[in-house]
């Protein structure tokens, strides 16, 4: 691959990252083909930043600033149309400030929007979701939140969804 | 912004961009470039026909690594680094991922 993975991290992160890539064990990959049309799909998007409406409850950093091994592995759901004042973004291992300061650098669903207006896809869906991205033991991520969103999903007729990492 | 990383793990369909954490879609209000970005990673949604589907985006970030980190580096470390500054040697539990899973560990 040409693009270079690491280019942006410091030193130790690169060193870490390139071993946890290197220590991943392959298993079967899932994969479902579009059933209608793009322009037809609704779509939904998932944000790794760490995301949650000032009226939800937060991410707990206070747990992880405890046990820095931990990562808050619950998720949000963001509503269409939630601005940047009515949000806070508590991952603690990315500059909040560029989400802060537009939401659509992490959760582009102004951008979603638009390209429903101009006919690339079909609708964005109700509600888009945030989970946090720094979770190095992803059990209850894998079993319990992921199969969550899943479901809200479907209920809201979600087509495919975009996972967006931070 | 990690494909190396999201590959490993295995996904059915990957776009890969050479952008810094934290800035995913791009800058802060660059609609038109945030566009293109979302477009790119929605129409293969449309085109990927197996799992593992690869593509490398072609934006480029307008700052070199060293730029985009100093725009940063006024922010707290995060506790896991404030942790292994403390305490080195526990930076061979982050390598193997062999999570201590007692808060006693910190």
């Amino acid at each position: 691959m040409s693009i270079d993975s690491y280019r942006f991290l410091d030193f130790a992160s690169r060193q870490v990252m390139k071993a946890w890539a290197a220590r991943q064990e392959r298993s079967v990959i899932p994969f479902t083909l579009l059933t209608r049309p793009l322009r037809e799909c609704t779509i939904a998007l998932v944000s790794t930043a760490g995301i949650a409406r000032n009226d939800d409850q937060p991410f707990d950093q206070e747990r992880e600033r405890r046990d820095p091994w931990w990562g808050d592995p619950s998720f949000r759901v963001i509503p269409l149309g939630t601005r940047e004042q009515d949000v806070r973004l508590y991952h603690m291992h990315i500059d909040p400030r560029f989400g802060q300061a537009d939401l659509d650098v992490v959760l582009p669903m102004r951008r979603l929007t638009e390209l429903a207006h101009e006919g690339i896809v079909g609708q964005p869906a109700p509600r888009h979701y945030s989970i946090m991205g720094y979770i190095l033991e992803p059990t209850v991520l894998v079993e319990e939140t992921a199969p969550a969103i899943a479901e809200q999903m479907r209920l809201d007729g979600v087509d495919a969804a975009a996972l967006v990492p931070a | 912004m990690i494909p190396d990383l999201t590959r490993a793990v295995g996904v059915p369909r990957l776009a890969g961009i050479s952008y810094p954490m934290g800035r995913p879609l791009g800058r802060p209000h660059d609609a038109d470039g945030q566009r293109a970005v979302l477009r790119s990673v929605v129409e293969l949604l449309a085109a990927a026909s197996a799992p593992d589907t690869y593509v490398e985006l072609p934006f480029v970030w307008p700052e070199s690594p060293a730029q985009a980190r100093n725009a940063s580096k006024d922010l707290p470390a995060p506790p896991i680094v404030e942790l292994l500054t403390r305490k080195p040697w526990l930076l061979a539990s982050l390598y193997t991922g062999r999570i201590p899973n007692e808060v006693s560990a910190a």
